[in-house]
């Protein structure tokens, strides 16, 4: 198990280390979108190139942060009901999700879209758009991002069976840290004037990280 | 057993969905993997060819990462997340609690103008009801507000984001709809300014027949002030009379045949801009030409203002697409956060991390909508649906009220995001066969779904108020006297006013279908004038003339005739109406 939890441990930073990457694309697609607009806008100027690197960054986004979303479990889940259960069925359906729904769609899709790639890298694939991008890079993305959630899939799985076998703890229950909403009320008790606030968001520490917020 | 199961296989499919959805595994998987357990199960039963998934990568390529209405997503999350962090939500509610505070029900009217106007730069519901929920609250605790008024009127002023443009399920909506997110815009406009007015008419019937509910703010409680006691409100008034003046003489200026909304724009615009020069010339040369409270308004509410017009005006002028109204949206966003001071490195990167977090599992979400609707059409599940609910009697407006009643009933279990990507594309064919206006239909139900964040128990409003209400005796800095908490309850309660409200203009678009303004639209009464009422008959007669045709291609083989979206295209498009 030991080593196990060792393997958890590594492809979680993994994870973490590619989603912290990726989060700064936003950043960078906004300035892009934002030049690409305005240059059309005050120079009728408009790239193709320019104009694809946007859904490429965004395709990007979101494949590279699979994993890091399903570490943070933040996918969203239906808990009307399985929110009332014990700690330990929780995990068991985990278990059970992880191996018969997440896995086999994981690996289908990474399987399948494998030789799309190969296909796109062998033929020189580009855009039908004249300046386009060549599109093997943005092909590639789907099974390097699909590995990744697979990867993590295996890495929650392990950390699921080592609560379940006494190992370790529950990650479900644990909190990852403040979340946005939480940090939101944190910092308007640091920027505003009313003495109230602080005491409330003192008061309400930890209920917004809390099960209810998991309950739609 | 074989045949029960190649008969029965949408019912079966769909009933294992909602059961897949239930065990609380991550509703992107579970969407995923319903469609493919049953898509090996077809091709084993001979129902699919082998090759039945080649489809898939091209599924996720085409229709998903090759979007750019998608990019608007991360785009106006973004700028939502970077505004209402830089403090405008916090100026804004203080700044509007001031000017309204001296009229009953003023910190109420208050909550509702600046909800609205957080709706306009943002469609994130829960930021906007933690900020009034930890500002205002507090405010309308102090001043003897009835709890359940003063919590309701937070949290649905909140939803507000999901009504008003720039808001995330309109653009999703429209995705599904294969309609323009700039026409769903326009068409939500009106609706999301009459819900606004429909909350602040409630109020005012509160203040009216209850007026211990929400009393005025007493005297000692404004603080801006003139240093001879004056509120400085007529000084106010005299800078809104000049920019109202300077932007309706542009507007009269102008030759007639210019568009209207192009006039509307740009004259507020204009405005809002004469305005703020005032304020900005009478402060830097130090001239006290107006009032604090004069300068103060502009100062807080001109930015925010001009920010939505840049945004919402250049998409609605058709200048902009949603997308580049995104971007820049988020560039101006990030602007104002420096030009306040701010933002900083940690800012920056938590509004970052959260909006790729919710990109991805919005993204994702439809990833695995997008696997599921393979197998689910491929077996015939829209048709089956349609079948459903085209058999319904009453006509359109039968249609209606059920799918309205389904989608509120819905809406206790799950939120907008699953509603919008598993429940409207199974309705959309149906609502466009019955003749009804898809823009029209996208509106009534982003209207209607907004209830799922006020619903007790489990509405996710109502969540974030109580995550940022006292939940225990606290005592009050200002009168120095000990406050009771909220109790959930009294959240509870409070909303429910605010969801019949919600169920009202469902109602009012029903009614009245040109509340949703747009540039192409049908309104039943004109379709019935011309002849085209619907007759369900006929419909179902050319289903099976096209069904035979599906065969056909079907036996065809390739991937096209497995991909069930192209085909339901190319369905509909064979459908419309001439």
């Amino acid at each position: 198990m030991n080593a196990l939890l060792k393997l958890s441990g590594l492809i979680d930073g993994l994870s973490e280390r590619v989603g912290r990457a990726t989060i700064w694309l936003i950043l960078v697609v906004v300035i892009i979108s934002a030049g690409n607009a305005v240059s059309r806008f005050a120079l009728n100027l408009s790239s193709n190139a320019m104009l694809e690197i946007q859904w490429y960054l965004f395709s990007a986004i979101f494949l590279f942060c699979a994993a890091y979303v399903l570490k943070k479990n933040e996918h969203i889940r239906i808990d009307v009901i399985t929110g009332r259960f014990s700690a330990r069925v929780q995990n068991w359906i985990d278990v059970f999700g992880i191996l018969v729904f997440l896995l086999p769609m994981a690996l289908l899709i990474g399987y399948l879209s494998w030789p799309v790639f190969m296909n796109a890298w062998t033929s020189g694939e580009m855009s039908s758009n004249p300046g386009g991008l060549i599109r093997w890079p943005v092909r590639l993305m789907v099974p390097i991002g699909f590995a990744l959630l697979i990867l993590q899939a295996v890495s929650e799985l392990i950390k699921r069976i080592a609560f379940l076998t006494g190992a370790g703890p529950n990650v479900l229950s644990k909190e990852n840290g403040p979340s946005a909403e939480q940090e939101l009320a944190e910092a308007i008790k640091q920027h505003h004037i009313a003495p109230e606030v602080a005491d409330i968001v003192s008061m309400n520490r930890g209920m917004v990280n809390g099960k209810e917020g998991d309950s739609k | 057993m074989t045949e029960f199961l190649i008969a029965n296989m949408a019912p079966i499919i769909f009933g294992s969905l909602v059961l897949f959805l239930l065990l609380g595994f991550p509703v992107a998987f579970a969407l995923a993997a319903n469609g493919i357990v049953f898509g090996f199960i077809g091709i084993e039963l001979g129902l699919f060819q082998p090759t039945f998934f080649q489809a898939l990568p091209e599924r996720i390529f085409g229709g998903i990462m090759n979007n750019d209405t998608l990019l608007a997503i991360p785009f106006f999350t973004f700028m939502g997340l970077i505004l209402e962090r830089s403090g405008m939500a916090e100026d804004l509610l203080e700044t509007i609690g001031q000017l309204f505070g001296p009229i009953r029900g003023g910190l109420a009217y208050a909550v509702i103008f600046v909800g609205a106007m957080l709706a306009a730069t943002t469609g994130v519901v829960a930021a906007s009801v933690i900020s009034m929920g930890l500002i205002s609250l507090p405010i309308m605790l102090r001043y003897g507000y009835d709890r359940r008024l003063a919590s309701g009127v937070i949290a649905a002023s909140g939803t507000l984001a999901q009504i008003i443009p720039p808001s995330l399920v309109l653009i999703i909506i429209a995705d599904q709809l294969g309609k323009s997110v700039g026409d769903m815009y326009k068409g939500a406009f009106v609706p999301g300014f009459v819900l606004t007015g429909l909350y602040l008419i409630y109020v005012m019937g509160m203040t009216i027949f209850y007026p211990k509910s929400a009393p005025a703010l007493p005297p000692e409680a404004r603080i801006f002030r003139e240093p001879g006691g004056k509120t400085g409100g007529t000084s106010l008034l005299l800078l809104t009379a000049i920019s109202s003046a300077a932007a309706i003489g542009w507007a009269m200026s102008q030759p007639a045949d210019k568009p209207t909304d192009e006039m509307i724009v740009v004259s507020m615009c204009i405005g809002m801009a004469v305005a703020f020069t005032l304020a900005m010339l009478s402060r830097l040369l130090k001239l006290g030409l107006f009032s604090k409270m004069a300068e103060r308004v502009t100062f807080v509410l001109i930015p925010p203002l001009a920010l939505i017009f840049l945004v919402l005006g250049t998409i609605f002028l058709g200048i902009a697409t949603p997308t580049e109204g995104g971007a820049m949206g988020a560039a101006g966003a990030l602007i104002m956060a420096v030009s306040r001071k701010r933002l900083s490195w940690s800012l920056l990167r938590q509004a970052m991390d959260s909006t790729a977090k919710l990109t991805t599992f919005v993204v994702f979400i439809l990833v695995g909508a997008r696997v599921f609707s393979l197998t689910f059409y491929g077996v015939d599940g829209h048709k089956w649906v349609e079948h459903l609910l085209s058999d319904l009697p009453g006509g359109q407006l039968g249609f209606l009220i059920v799918v309205n009643a389904l989608v509120f009933f819905l809406a206790f279990f799950l939120d907008f995001f699953e509603l919008a990507f598993i429940v409207v594309p199974l309705l959309a064919p149906v609502a466009d066969k019955l003749g009804i206006d898809l823009i029209w239909f996208g509106v009534l139900l982003a209207v209607n779904m907004q209830t799922s964040f006020m619903h007790p128990p489990f509405g996710f409003a109502l969540f974030y108020l109580r995550s940022v209400a006292p939940s225990s005796p606290f005592k009050d800095h200002v009168t120095g006297k000990l406050t009771d908490p909220v109790t959930t309850g009294q959240i509870y309660w409070g909303a429910i006013p605010f969801v019949v409200i919600q169920v009202i203009m469902v109602g009012l678009i029903i009614a009245f279908p040109q509340l949703v303004g747009h540039d192409k639209q049908l309104t039943d009464a004109q379709m019935e004038q011309q002849g085209q009422a619907i007759d369900i008959r006929k419909m179902l007669q050319e289903d099976s003339a096209k069904d035979a045709a599906r065969e056909a291609e079907k036996a065809g083989g390739g991937a096209a005739a497995n991909d069930g979206d192209a085909l339901t295209k190319a369905l509909r498009e064979a459908n419309k109406p001439q």
